[in-house]
């Protein structure tokens, strides 16, 4: 009996079709060829749905320095929970390239900006940054929502991002940069962003909640907390972790 | 360095992530059975393997890199979830189908066996287990001669058969 090949095997077929070994017996096996399916399967929604919510952070993350774009500057840092609201980031929301093909609705996704020099970048996941910088955030949603952006640092302190007054979330109907930023607190340490969309109001005081039990047991637990629970029926939550560093 | 090269370099690992993003994609999402953990695990494995760039370039020799990479970043997310008590939101791994269990003796590998061992006897536990990949390709994968991975394995299944063992009621 021939052995199908592994998933490692179908992998490299699927990189170069034309030219793979493996296409005589992918011709004629049936259980390959819906393994492949799948593959392909998987391989649009990530065309669809990881790429364009994530390319921006994983380009930024090869070139260091990126141009202002028409960032306007902060008078003074300030805490994180007390971020101005009144500057707008200026920065070109980032569609798909012109070979995407796909459906439109991918869930929500936030970029990070964070301000070096005079210029601002993407901020990767887990990256080292000033504990003093500036940040500025752009989402991108799959539907209108309420919308809640908040920080969790090590001492368990819930933060809250976006928007910065109010209660239930602010009414985000399309993707883009969001008015305002934050400065971070200058004390080092793990930080989490949260991005939650959820469909009906939520309160300050419950995301609080769900946040400080997801996350507030110091750098262990603010660094593995990748989801909130307990939230509204429907929503959709993204994340982002920043290591504060003098 | 400019901020043309930059740019460049830019525009180069966003072609890389489009081509090869989607390998990374399927085995996170293989590893970790959910879908918004399997994004977050892809944007941070390739973030990782750009740190090689000419490497992924290389035609001939990225995907075992990827698979080793994503695998790694992969099996240690779920040993943060065994550490924090959250082992249950982590899916047990499905043996492969279409060979037998080499002496092991359940039909899915569970988070609580997996964490019993080192990070690389994991690695080669699901690469024979759950991808059913003969030693010789797990060896080449992981980096490892093929020696290590029948000695790991071994280890494994010795082991594995005696918790499974005590655990049953």
């Amino acid at each position: 009996m021939i052995r199908c090949p592994s998933d490692l095997k179908l992998e490299a077929h699927l990189l170069a079709e034309a030219s793979s070994p493996l296409a005589p017996h992918v011709a004629s096996c049936g259980s390959c060829r819906a393994r492949l399916d799948e593959m392909r399967r998987l391989g649009d929604e990530f065309q669809r749905e990881v790429y364009p919510a994530t390319v921006d952070a994983v380009a930024g993350a090869a070139g260091r320095r990126r141009p202002f774009v028409g960032w306007m500057l902060y008078a003074a840092p300030v805490s994180i929970a007390a971020a101005a609201a009144a500057i707008l980031l200026l920065v070109q929301p980032r569609s798909p390239g012109d070979d995407y093909l796909g459906t439109k609705g991918a869930k929500l996704a936030v970029t990070v900006y964070a301000q070096a020099g005079d210029a601002a970048r993407p901020v990767a996941d887990g990256e080292v940054i000033p504990a003093t910088a500036s940040l500025r955030f752009r989402v991108r949603l799959g539907a209108p929502c309420r919308l809640w952006l908040v920080s969790v640092d090590a001492a368990g302190q819930v933060s809250r991002l976006y928007p910065p007054a109010g209660d239930g979330g602010a009414e985000v109907t399309a993707a883009g940069p969001l008015p305002g930023g934050a400065v971070l607190d200058g004390k080092p340490g793990p930080e989490r962003i949260y991005a939650i969309c959820s469909p009906r109001p939520l309160t300050f005081a419950d995301l609080e909640r769900s946040a400080r039990a997801a996350a507030g047991g110091g750098e262990t637990a603010v660094r593995a907390a990748r989801s909130l629970r307990a939230l509204p029926a429907g929503s959709s939550q993204a994340t982002l972790l920043l290591e504060k560093r003098p | 360095m400019g901020d043309e090269g930059l740019s460049d370099q830019r525009e180069q690992a966003a072609r890389l992530y489009r081509v090869l993003g989607p390998a990374v994609y399927r085995r996170c999402l293989r590893l970790l059975g959910d879908r918004e953990a399997a994004k977050d695990a892809t944007q941070e494995v390739f973030v990782k393997l750009l740190r090689d760039m000419r490497r992924l370039e290389e035609r001939e020799t990225v995907l075992p890199w990827i698979y080793r990479v994503a695998t790694n970043h992969c099996l240690n997310l779920r040993r943060n979830l065994r550490r924090r008590g959250e082992e249950d939101l982590e899916p047990a791994l499905r043996i492969a189908s279409d060979r037998p269990p080499d002496g092991y003796p359940e039909r899915e590998l569970a988070q609580k066996v997996l964490s019993r061992f080192d990070a690389r006897t994991q690695a080669v536990a699901v690469g024979v287990l759950v991808d059913g990949m003969e030693h010789d390709e797990v060896a080449a994968a992981l980096g490892i001669s093929r020696r290590t991975v029948s000695r790991k394995l071994d280890r494994f299944l010795e082991n594995a058969q005696k918790f499974i063992g005590r655990s049953e009621p």
